[in-house]
């Protein structure tokens, strides 16, 4: 009965997975932000719900409507303040990708070096919810059941406001192109700002879910960018239901390399796939062809 | 150039004589100190050797350093130091080989992301190895290697990789890869092989970076994969080389020497804080110097060497046979069927005309015959040949040159480098004094002989077609496949245009001319074959062709006909 376990495990570790990249799918699909400091940022959330539930004893789902918000307006400023230099003079869009990527690739030290001086280098953990839930005979412990759960919530709001509202298709609008969009008298820019801190707060509030049941580390924010990298990429650049796809995907190759070869070889196999993916299908699994 | 030889020689051989005797004088913090600038120097100048010129920034710096170390742990008792070095260099090509096939083909933003985890993966593939297999965390290397050898060493690295910079700074290999950083898809129709191109240099500067670990790793005794493969030192070394400017060879050296000092001061006093620093160091770099300190502005010197080039002779063809055969060719995008079965010959000599109305398949046409894209069925022949999965850079050295209906010129490059990226690739590559005379050559005869000097980017859109015609003549083509070359010239200009064509032809080029101006199709064409809707429609002379009923219609629509 491997097999269910496996599912069960795949599914939910797939969910998660899916979480983590949804927001780098708007950075990168929309604002054309590749984020290379994505799981610093991660972590941040992580952290903020480590703080509140141990030292103020918030449970981490209040503390997700409060680190939501924080995040949200957090990178909003970053945005404006750092980024709108490079958007500002970047000439076309792989000018902006280079600029971005190597700003964020600071960034991603800084907040590293941030984060040892203020919490150090130990993994930090706590207990929520960590009892056994009964699935077709297998157990879960709640707080990933829960995690899951909140993730699926977020996802499909997420999906149900890019594709049937206003704003939804404006975004939408700029993602395919930002020249086109302005034409029709979006305001890029402002859009372009928005789905950034949008992306960052969907990353921190997949920090929190996480924290629910991973020990984590201040060094840890890398091995989240490149998942989700992996994820966003292999799933076609901007396109939620390929970063549901890709994410389950990982999830079940981690959970089924974990178990039946050797647990320290999941994120080799992670690169295996991605590679596999770029030289195949460069656009993603579902992109179309460039 | 042999009276600046002639002093620079001596001045360099003064220098390095000199740094070679300094650990005969330093104490032990200096030469630490000294060392750690050599490392980095040498880490910083091979990163720029390849990331410098085709803008693919790479982030594994650290996993070809990390294997060097490691190739010096596992052998350090077994074979004598410098046989371990060559060694740690070969394994360093190996890694390079075996990654840049697969990934150097990738666009630039997705080779960034691969390398980034590339440390990453081979970091922890070491690890595994370690504990699953040996049994141990790290490694100890009991080597009796002073400072000053590692010193020593890393010079000769040092001088080695400024050494090879330089040569391939002067070497075709050195403008195919400026022409690959400014434009891919130009590289390839001037007979550029870029995935070779940047493959061998990857593998180049790995074999320095995989070396400097090597060297490095005797001076820590212990080493473990989280010290060997510390991204801090990709990091640091990317920060160096854009300090510096990565458009020169010195330009990294320019960064290395005060970030080290700067670093080293901030990790006695803060050490805390190191990553921090850095950081902000990186970013105040991304906003206020993207160039560099040296700046962007690399004058490439001409000299020369000649990347081996086979390709079998030309024979010639007799007036009248067929250059070039298409045979039930087809391409279809999705649901569109841009091509549909299109045949046609072209006979030596000959000049025929593609027209047809907008989005009728010309410039696709084009694009399969040149290589940019791959027919789906049916076959194209070159003098008999098929070439139909030819790569685009083996069809230009075949014999066929084109220019882009949305011009393409090299922007960063001045105009003569622009025609040298036509001469320097063919079967028989022209280089160095020879090239630079054809070029002006043929930039006189397309007009441009006054602004020889002139980067590519500053033309008017004129000029720039104008250009983009002498890159494609320096091919020495048998066939030139021009794409709307005349639209937009003035009454005047169209006709020196024609002229020039008619001149090309009168020299036994076989031209296919995609066009919309009438004049000039009546003017040059012997031959016109219209298309519509992906169709071949009629084929004759040109007078005969646009009278015909089905043309008029395509054109103007069925009811005027």
């Amino acid at each position: 009965m491997i097999a269910v376990d496996i599912t069960i495990s795949g599914l939910i570790l797939g969910g998660m997975y899916a979480m983590v990249a949804l927001g780098l799918t708007l950075q990168y699909g929309v604002s054309r932000i590749m984020n290379l400091a994505y799981g610093e940022l991660l972590l941040a959330g992580s952290f903020g719900a480590y703080w509140l539930y141990a030292a103020h004893a918030v449970s981490p789902l209040v503390g997700l409507t409060l680190v939501v918000p924080i995040a949200f307006l957090a990178n909003w400023a970053i945005y404006q303040f750092l980024l709108m230099p490079l958007v500002r003079r970047a000439k076309s869009r792989e000018a902006l990708e280079a600029d971005s990527i190597l700003f964020t690739f600071g960034l991603l030290f800084v907040l590293q070096g941030i984060g040892t001086a203020v919490v150090g280098t130990q993994f930090y953990s706590y207990v929520y919810l960590a009892v056994p839930v009964d699935i077709l005979g297998f157990t879960v412990s709640a707080n990933r059941l829960l995690a899951a759960l909140i993730a699926l919530a977020i996802g499909t709001a997420l999906y149900i406001g890019l594709t049937r509202t206003r704003i939804g298709t404006a975004i939408r609008a700029v993602a395919v192109d930002p020249r086109a969009a302005r034409l029709v008298a979006i305001d890029v820019p402002k859009i372009s700002g928005l789905v950034f801190a949008a992306g960052g707060a969907l990353s921190a509030a997949a920090g929190v879910l996480v924290s629910m049941f991973l020990t984590f580390s201040v060094s840890g924010g890398v091995v989240f960018t490149m998942k989700a990298l992996v994820i966003v990429i292999m799933g076609g650049v901007g396109n939620l239901l390929g970063t549901l796809v890709a994410g389950l995907i990982l999830g079940f190759v981690e959970v089924i390399v974990g178990r039946l070869i050797d647990p320290g070889l999941t994120l080799a196999a992670n690169f295996v796939i991605f590679l596999a993916v770029l030289l195949v299908r460069p656009t993603g699994l579902f992109g179309r062809a460039a | 150039m042999t009276a600046r030889l002639f002093w620079q020689i001596p001045a360099l051989i003064a220098v390095v004589a000199a740094l070679a005797a300094f650990p005969f004088k330093a104490d032990g913090y200096y030469l630490a100190l000294s060392i750690t600038i050599l490392q980095y120097v040498v880490l910083a100048t091979a990163w720029a050797l390849f990331s410098g010129p085709t803008r693919y920034i790479s982030l594994a710096t650290v996993a070809f350093f990390g294997v060097g170390a490691y190739t010096m742990a596992v052998l350090s008792e077994r074979l004598p130091v410098p046989a371990i070095i060559a060694l740690a260099a070969l394994v360093g090509v190996a890694v390079a080989v075996v990654v840049g096939m697969s990934t150097l083909r990738l666009r630039g933003v997705f080779f960034v992301i691969f390398t980034f985890g590339l440390a990453e993966l081979i970091r922890q593939l070491v690890t595994w190895y370690e504990i699953k297999v040996t049994r141990t965390v790290g490694r100890y290397i009991f080597l009796s290697i002073g400072q000053d050898q590692i010193y020593w060493e890393l010079l000769t690295l040092a001088v080695l990789v400024f050494f090879v910079g330089w040569f391939i700074g002067r070497s075709r290999l050195g403008l195919a890869l400026r022409v690959i950083g400014d434009d891919e898809t130009v590289a390839r129709h001037v007979a550029i092989n870029t995935t070779t191109a940047k493959l061998v240099l990857f593998a180049i500067s790995a074999a320095f970076i995989a070396a400097t670990g090597a060297v490095m790793a005797p001076r820590y005794t212990y080493i473990d994969p989280a010290f060997a493969f510390n991204p801090l030192i990709s990091f640091q070394v990317v920060i160096m080389a854009l300090l510096g400017g990565i458009g020169r060879l010195w330009g990294p050296l320019v960064g290395v020497v005060p970030l080290v000092l700067i670093f080293e001061t901030i990790s006695a006093n803060f050490p805390n804080h190191v990553s921090i620093v850095l950081g902000v160091v990186f970013i105040a770099i991304v906003y206020f110097l993207p160039g560099g300190v040296v700046g962007l502005i690399d004058r490439w010197r001409a000299g020369g060497i000649r990347l081996p080039a086979s390709v079998e002779p030309r024979t010639a063809l007799r007036s009248g046979d067929a250059v070039l055969e298409l045979v039930g060719v087809r391409k279809a995008f999705g649901g569109l069927v841009a091509v549909d079965d299109v045949s046609l010959t072209v006979a030596q000599g000959e000049i025929l005309g593609l027209i047809g109305p907008n989005g009728s398949g010309k410039t696709t046409a084009l694009n399969l015959i040149s290589g940019a894209l791959r027919a789906d069925s049916g076959e194209i022949r070159f003098r008999g040949h098929p070439i139909t999965r030819l790569p685009a850079h083996d069809i230009a050295r075949l014999g066929i040159a084109r220019t882009f209906q949305l011009v393409r010129v090299l922007e960063n490059l001045t105009c003569r480098e622009n025609v040298i990226a036509g001469l320097a690739f063919r079967p028989d590559p022209l280089w160095g004094e020879p090239a630079r005379s054809r070029a002006n050559a043929l930039l006189d005869r397309v007009g441009l002989a006054t602004r020889i000097d002139v980067p590519a980017g500053q033309l008017t859109y004129i000029d720039q077609k104008r250009l983009e015609l002498a890159r494609a003549l320096a091919l020495e083509p048998e066939l030139l496949l021009l794409d709307e070359w005349l639209a937009g010239l003035n009454a005047r200009e169209l006709q020196v245009g024609i002229e020039l064509v008619r001149s090309l032809r009168a020299e036994g080029l076989t031209i296919i001319l995609v066009e919309h101006v009438m004049d000039a199709i009546r003017s040059l064409c012997d031959r016109c074959i219209v298309m519509n809707a992906g169709r071949k429609i009629a084929d004759g002379p040109p007078s005969a062709v646009l009278a015909e009923r089905e043309v008029i219609a395509a054109y103007i629509g069925d009811a005027v006909a």
